[in-house]
């Protein structure tokens, strides 16, 4: 029951958490699908399966937080690279700002 | 793409394909893109790994990839789609085999009324489970489960394939007895019966024979209607059944020439 619970939350805020991380991955910058993964795998506790990323990626393409272009490689077929649109930057800085606050907060609580 | 061994590239087919089963249930989700992600992710994983890769090595990468459900987000599928989904795909398959076992055995606990539709319904799911399995993994221990409705459908099948004339003489026989009697000139039922099973015989050798002409020329046809127990029919199978039809149609022939020979009386 208690595990059930823990399981429930885990799996909640990691919805959120792995949005808000893919996004931080690409500011400022342009990667290839692949990379983003490899740069997330760090995070042990959010990426349980490495397959749920590309799903995101697709979803934040189609409401156009991050675009996409698609560049030769030496290795193989051309890959897509994905990058924030302005809308993605403005969301994520809210994003960003909102999780400080919620951290800031729960931090807090803790420490009363 | 990296060279990946048999077995690896059957687990690959595998892992695909149950993805693209949840993909067809999402409109939102591009399934040319998703493959594309998945074979490059797992070219990119492999990258350096001695070809041909072990269906151990492939395992690792998958395993890591996480299952084909996740390709698609869970609230867009509708309830019954899921449900469907949760029979169809789960540990090693198994769920549409205990389906169509547990409706087979309800059935006949149940009542005889519900028995044949339950058993009409686990031969659907039996055939769904083939068609999930047969074509990349054996169906192994499961046929304990899928066959016995398989079984209970195919006889009846057979039973009226082969014996549709008498289906159909028989009550038609029954019905115009008076009438037939009187106009062939038999002088009683015994013997108005002992020349018409000789017909009825003889039909029956003229249908196997029609039929085995037919499947000679069509082979194709008993396989899928009988599968997976017709995966071997050949056309060795329609001459027995056209050898067969010949015997008996000849020999049934001879028997109502001799039995109207004998009681058949002109008027």
């Amino acid at each position: 029951m208690e595990n059930q619970f823990l399981d429930n939350w885990v799996t909640q805020l990691r919805k959120g958490m792995l949005e808000l991380c893919i996004l931080n991955a690409i500011k400022g910058t342009s990667l290839y699908g692949y990379d983003i993964v490899r740069k997330l795998r760090k995070l042990n506790a959010l990426v349980i399966s490495e397959g749920t990323i590309y799903p995101i990626l697709s979803r934040l393409k189609r409401e156009g937080f991050v675009q996409t272009t698609i560049r030769e490689s030496t290795e193989g077929p051309p890959r897509k690279y994905y990058e924030l649109t302005q809308k993605g930057e403005q969301t994520l800085s809210r994003m960003n700002d909102y999780w400080r606050d919620v951290k800031t907060g729960a931090d807090a609580l803790k420490g009363e | 793409m990296v060279k990946l061994s048999d077995n690896a590239q059957k687990s690959l087919d595998e892992y695909l394909h149950q993805a693209r089963t949840y993909l067809r249930s999402a409109k939102s989700v591009d399934a040319g893109e998703v493959e594309q992600n998945i074979t490059e992710h797992i070219e990119n994983e492999l990258e350096g790994t001695a070809e041909p890769v072990s269906a151990d090595e492939l395992e690792t990468v998958l395993k890591k990839l996480g299952s084909p459900k996740q390709w698609v987000p869970e609230e867009e599928l509708r309830w019954w789609r899921k449900f469907i989904l949760r029979l169809r795909t789960g540990p090693e398959d198994w769920r549409l085999a205990y389906l169509s076992f547990g409706l087979l055995v309800v059935g006949f606990m149940l009542s005889r009324l519900l028995l044949p539709l339950l058993t009409l319904a686990s031969f659907v799911v039996s055939r769904a489970a083939l068609s999930a399995n047969n074509y990349r993994i054996e169906v192994k221990a499961q046929k304990w489960l899928i066959y016995p409705s398989l079984i209970v459908v195919y006889l009846a099948l057979l039973g009226l394939l082969l014996a549709l004339p008498l289906l159909v003489l028989v009550p038609l026989a029954y019905d115009w007895e008076d009438t037939l009697r009187e106009d062939l000139g038999f002088s009683d039922d015994m013997h108005y019966w002992l020349a018409a099973w000789p017909v009825f015989i003889a039909s029956m050798g003229l249908w196997w024979l029609v039929q085995g002409i037919v499947f000679l020329a069509r082979p194709n046809i008993p396989k899928p209607l009988f599968r997976p127990f017709a995966d071997g029919f050949n056309r060795k199978w329609t001459l027995v059944l056209i050898c067969v039809g010949f015997v008996v149609l000849v020999a049934s022939s001879i028997v109502l020439n001799w039995v109207c020979g004998r009681y058949f009386q002109p008027i």
